[in-house]
């Protein structure tokens, strides 16, 4: 079998690069060169022009959220919100978000996601959405006493740290890899809901709504089990976190129609 | 009556030899172009959309979805173009075997006539080199397809270049499980010392013996002599991929029971990583997922974990076009250099 790596390939693509290399050999890859400069200059000129229009509509997208902002500011009320959400048919019973650690968690970047994960938790009690899972990105290591107090009102807040992504789901198969070992179970009991249920009992259960308010969706090692069906919402060019993008998330999960599969 | 068959004069215009030239002229120079920057490894697709699209222009389900095998044909070819090394679709989930019984078996037979065609004269496939691996629950696959799966499997395996993976039928936390189990079945196999080249008591036996020609400073080695020979040569080899600590007693001192398993704390993310379908493949660069549903719905939920930029589209699948990816393309260019940027100066 490994002698075949050393002969030339039979393709139908040798055939037709020959003709290529024909074509070049006589013109000294003038033309070829000359391409290659149309396509950089172009590439240049092509990226300049998204540049520009990317800019444009960051910018449009910055002054319509903030004006949006400014209609449906939610006065630090729950009343206002309350009002706002009456209006929709369905609510999530789990919302889960994903947020920026800015400066890569350097000075008061950390308190102001603790912040933001605290408005985040007033808004879904006013709105009465019974579960929230938020990250915490070293949260505890820290202690957060601005966020564990919510948990009184009534709503069940889940810290997704980053051990919960891919790291759960190997630390599941190291138990499960020991218990066999020791012969408690065998590997053929292993099924799929087997490990849904171990996973959704010890790090969260599936979400209905994801907010991302990062400006473009990027889950940053977002627990996968868990994301299977998830509604996603992030509003492209989003910076920071804002009321108006977390009603407009509610209002499309309202809207949305569910069919797995069908 | 479908507004696909009213529309004669617009097809009549775009179909007439110098608008098609022309077209195809702007569509490589393009390609060309953007080739230029960075190109993603991996995009997977999740074509969405193929039966609203048929009811939007009331034609048939099945002609729907022939439409978007029409699309996933263009949208291959602009990819392998662009040097786009793996491009994964997401062709049937296992979910789809709850659709109604017709449309399943119009699906199946359809995935038949596909798959050849896509082999047959080879003519895309072979001109990017790219081969066809299929994913997914192998034994949910009809009797009657499976051979023509494993014939494209089959006959595109010389292509080395690129690679194309149809999930069919799949979902991705039966991946994940299949992984888990895979990985798990690694770890509690007995790790069979197959008669390793070197043996370390033949070592010691000829140290010792060097020793005793000089006879002095035996006490040394004779210390740790009796050690060594009951240990025999299973344990310090016990498994070549994971690396036992020598230190660590628990599994060592195991006489009772002969059989002996690699330590499972020695499990990673990689090895995990290294028992899903797409193992040997980069990892996933961009998602794409048309019809304006804002779901993964099952598809690669472990793959685009982190640094997979997603984008939800508004199109049907069967219009995709360059048109479409090019944006997605170039916004994806633009965030790559931006981060470049952000890193850069750090360093």
């Amino acid at each position: 079998m490994t002698y075949q790596n050393y002969l030339p390939a039979p393709s139908t693509r040798h055939r037709s690069n020959s003709r290529v290399k024909k074509q070049d050999s006589y013109r000294f890859g003038i033309r070829r060169f000359l391409k290659a400069q149309f396509y950089a200059l172009l590439y240049l000129f092509i990226h300049a022009i998204f540049s520009l229009y990317i800019r444009i509509r960051i910018a449009y997208h910055a002054v319509s959220n903030r004006l949006v902002a400014i209609l449906k500011h939610h006065y630090n009320s729950p009343e206002y919100i309350a009002r706002d959400v009456a209006a929709l048919k369905r609510l999530p019973e789990h919302l889960s978000i994903i947020l920026t650690l800015e400066n890569g968690g350097k000075g008061d970047a950390l308190e102001k996601l603790v912040n933001e994960v605290s408005e985040v938790a007033a808004w879904c009690t006013a709105a009465g959405i019974p579960k929230l899972s938020a990250p915490a990105v070293a949260l505890f290591a820290r202690g957060a006493p601005a966020v564990r107090s919510h948990s009184r009102q009534g709503l069940d807040l889940i810290l997704i740290s980053e051990d919960d992504g891919r790291e759960a789901m190997v630390d599941l198969t190291r138990v499960l890899t020991e218990m066999v070992q020791k012969e408690k179970i065998t590997a053929e009991d292993i099924t799929m809901d087997v490990i849904d249920n171990e996973l959704s009992e010890a790090v969260m259960s599936e979400p209905d709504l994801l907010i991302s308010f990062e400006p473009y969706v990027d889950l940053q090692g977002y627990p996968p089990w868990a994301i299977r069906l998830t509604e996603i919402h992030c509003a492209p060019d989003n910076q920071g976190v804002g009321y108006q993008l977390f009603l407009q998330a509610l209002r499309k999960y309202a809207q949305a129609t569910f069919k797995l599969g069908k | 009556m479908s507004d696909l068959y009213l529309s004669h004069v617009r097809n009549w215009f775009w179909k007439s030899p110098p608008v098609e030239w022309l077209m195809k002229g702007a569509r490589d120079v393009l390609i060309g172009t953007l080739k230029q920057g960075p190109i993603p490894k991996h995009v997977a697709f999740e074509m969405d959309g193929n039966r609203r699209f048929a009811k939007n222009h009331k034609i048939e389900t099945i002609e729907g979805h022939h439409l978007g095998f029409e699309a996933l044909a263009r949208v291959l070819e602009i990819c392998y173009k662009c040097g786009v090394k793996v491009v994964t679709v997401y062709a049937f989930s296992i979910e789809n075997f709850n659709r109604p019984r017709g449309e399943v078996k119009g699906l199946m037979a359809m995935a038949k006539v596909k798959l050849e065609q896509l082999v047959q004269h080879g003519e895309l496939l072979d001109r990017y080199g790219a081969c066809i691996r299929v994913l997914g629950e192998r034994d949910l696959i009809p009797a009657d397809v499976l051979p023509f799966v494993d014939r494209a499997v089959e006959m595109t395996k010389h292509n080395k270049d690129a690679v194309l993976n149809i999930c069919f039928p799949y979902t991705s936390r039966a991946e994940m499980t299949s992984a888990i189990k895979a990985t798990i079945d690694e770890f509690t196999s007995p790790s069979q010392p197959s008669k390793p080249p070197f043996s370390q008591s033949r070592i010691t036996q000829k140290i010792r013996s060097n020793y005793s020609k000089r006879s002095d400073s035996l006490d040394s080695i004779r210390e740790t002599s009796p050690d060594a020979s009951t240990r025999s040569d299973v344990d310090d080899s016990m498994s070549s991929t994971t690396a036992l600590d020598p230190d660590s007693p628990p599994l060592q001192s195991t006489t009772a029971k002969p059989r002996r398993f690699p330590n499972a704390e020695h499990i990673t993310t990689d090895t995990i990583n290294s028992h899903t379908y797409t193992a040997e493949c980069p990892p996933l660069d961009i998602f794409i997922r048309t019809s304006n549903v804002t779901r993964l719905s099952d598809f690669m939920l472990w793959q685009c974990h982190e640094n997979t930029h997603i984008f939800f589209l508004q199109c049907f699948w069967p219009e995709f076009d360059l048109w479409h990816f090019v944006p997605v393309l170039l916004e994806w260019q633009w965030r790559h250099k931006k981060l470049l940027e952000k890193e850069s100066p750090r360093k």
